[in-house]
């Protein structure tokens, strides 16, 4: 069952154009969303949380579309990235007593469960963690009011080898639990570790949109790896 | 307390919007430009704008399960209950002038505005100015914050307007003192509140359509 559709989303940007997006996301799978830097991957993103504003096309969740559903949808799903500190001199137990209040859904022992498993302490700032640890800090507040579907914009680009495996695996026991997870990267070792699917994005283009087997089958050569296959297809249509 | 005015308060704000409110106190000074008071309060409220751009605040806000729109309604709750309590300063040293210290010399050898309701009235356009110019200026960007310049300037020239209106033949009683020309004089406050309402409001509105455009 698909939980999230994107049907034809354009915006145009002087210098760049996310032409006609389309895909889905199964309930319970693990999307890698991968492209190089500035293919729209980010801006895909954004345009799936209404931060911006497209010029056409449809963003629905759990059968409803997100403009005119906002407040409902946003109850059920987490966003994230490494890259943005929220509030850098609050302390994380500030930033979750307020937070929580616009959560129906908000359950305390699950917060206290996961801020313990990833060892998040409420007396730091997010000035004092680590990009892991704050891609972590969003995580935790996503799963405390029970999001269905995260969505991960990069969330483990300028993780050490260490913390990405370990992230990688928490995005693993998530998939277990019935979350779905879209997570944008360019980090292809990310997508054989834990994704289902992959949609690979250029230039603002879906060019693939299939499962991880599906993509290497039909879009991979004898013998190539993932990261492989990406890099060819970036040379293939830079020509 | 709903939760929008909660996040302002204890996340976006900056501990300089609730500091400032004190320069409310400053109608209390003879001789001195008493509506400098209402723009130190904006000064302190705009603070809590720096404040929030450097904690990302608006996209943290636009993440929250709320319409876009509600970003907006959350910094309008705040900026009106930051100017209603500078207000208030003010309208408290107000009535102690008029009535306790309405004796006193200081105050009658005065080339500038009275503390008087005309002075509360204009204390309220001049927050009016603030949401309008400034609040809706920076809802055009969410992170542009040079319509404060814009809001000096305009501000500045209500203050002096104000602060010299009753040297203009005919306009003495703007400057009544005690309780003298009090039905004018409520009439003007009444009139600074009307203008108050209706420019907030148009700025809420305005701020709104423009968040709604915009992209983070």
């Amino acid at each position: 069952m698909n939980v999230v559709e994107l049907k034809d989303v354009c915006k145009k940007y002087p210098s760049f154009e996310l032409k006609n997006v389309s895909f889905s996301l199964e309930r319970g799978k693990i999307t890698g969303f991968i492209g190089r830097n500035g293919a729209g991957k980010t801006t895909t993103i954004k345009s799936m949380l209404n931060l911006i504003h497209t010029d056409s096309g449809d963003v629905c969740y759990f059968g409803l579309p997100l403009l005119g559903h906002e407040t409902e949808v946003k109850q059920r799903i987490g966003y994230s990235t490494g890259t943005v500190s929220w509030y850098p001199r609050k302390t994380l137990g500030e930033i979750i007593d307020v937070t929580k209040a616009f959560y129906d859904t908000w359950d305390e022992e699950a917060c206290r469960r996961y801020m313990e498993l990833f060892d998040l302490d409420a007396d730091k700032k997010p000035m004092e963690l680590s990009d892991g640890m704050k891609v972590k800090c969003n995580l935790m507040i996503a799963l405390s009011h029970g999001a269905e579907v995260l969505i991960l914009d990069e969330p483990t680009s300028g993780l050490d080898p260490f913390s990405r495996d370990e992230l990688l695996d928490v995005f693993t026991t998530l998939k277990e639990h019935g979350v779905t997870i879209l997570f944008s990267t360019h980090i292809t070792s990310d997508l054989e570790k834990c994704a289902d699917n992959i949609i690979y994005i250029h230039d603002g283009e879906i060019r693939a949109d299939c499962s991880r087997s599906d993509f290497m089958k039909d879009y991979g050569q004898q013998g190539e790896t993932l990261e492989e296959i990406f890099l060819r297809l970036e040379r293939e249509a830079r020509i | 307390m709903n939760a929008l005015l909660r996040k302002e308060m204890r996340l976006s704000a900056s501990a300089l919007s609730y500091i400032f409110i004190i320069f409310g106190v400053l109608a209390i000074l003879p001789g001195y430009p008493i509506l400098c008071g209402a723009f130190f309060v904006t000064l302190g409220l705009f603070h809590s704008y720096q404040t929030a751009r450097e904690s990302n605040d608006i996209l943290y806000s636009a993440l929250l399960p709320i319409a876009k729109r509600d970003v907006v309604k959350g910094k309008f709750q705040f900026a009106i209950m930051i100017e209603l309590a500078g207000f208030l300063v003010m309208a408290a040293i107000t009535v102690v002038r008029m009535t306790v210290l309405n004796d006193v010399e200081a105050y009658h050898d005065n080339a500038l505005m009275n503390a008087n309701p005309f002075f509360l009235g204009m204390v309220l356009v001049v927050f009016g100015i603030f949401n309008t110019v400034f609040i809706s200026g920076f809802f055009r960007t969410a992170y542009n914050l040079s319509p404060f310049i814009t809001y000096i300037a305009v501000a500045f020239a209500a203050i002096v307007a104000a602060e010299a209106l009753h040297h203009i033949s005919g306009l003495e009683a703007v400057n009544a003192f005690g309780f003298d020309d009090i039905v004018l004089q409520m009439g003007l406050l009444i009139a600074g509140a009307a203008v108050y309402a209706a420019l907030t409001y148009l700025s809420y509105r305005k701020s709104c359509r423009r968040f709604e455009t915009i992209d983070l």
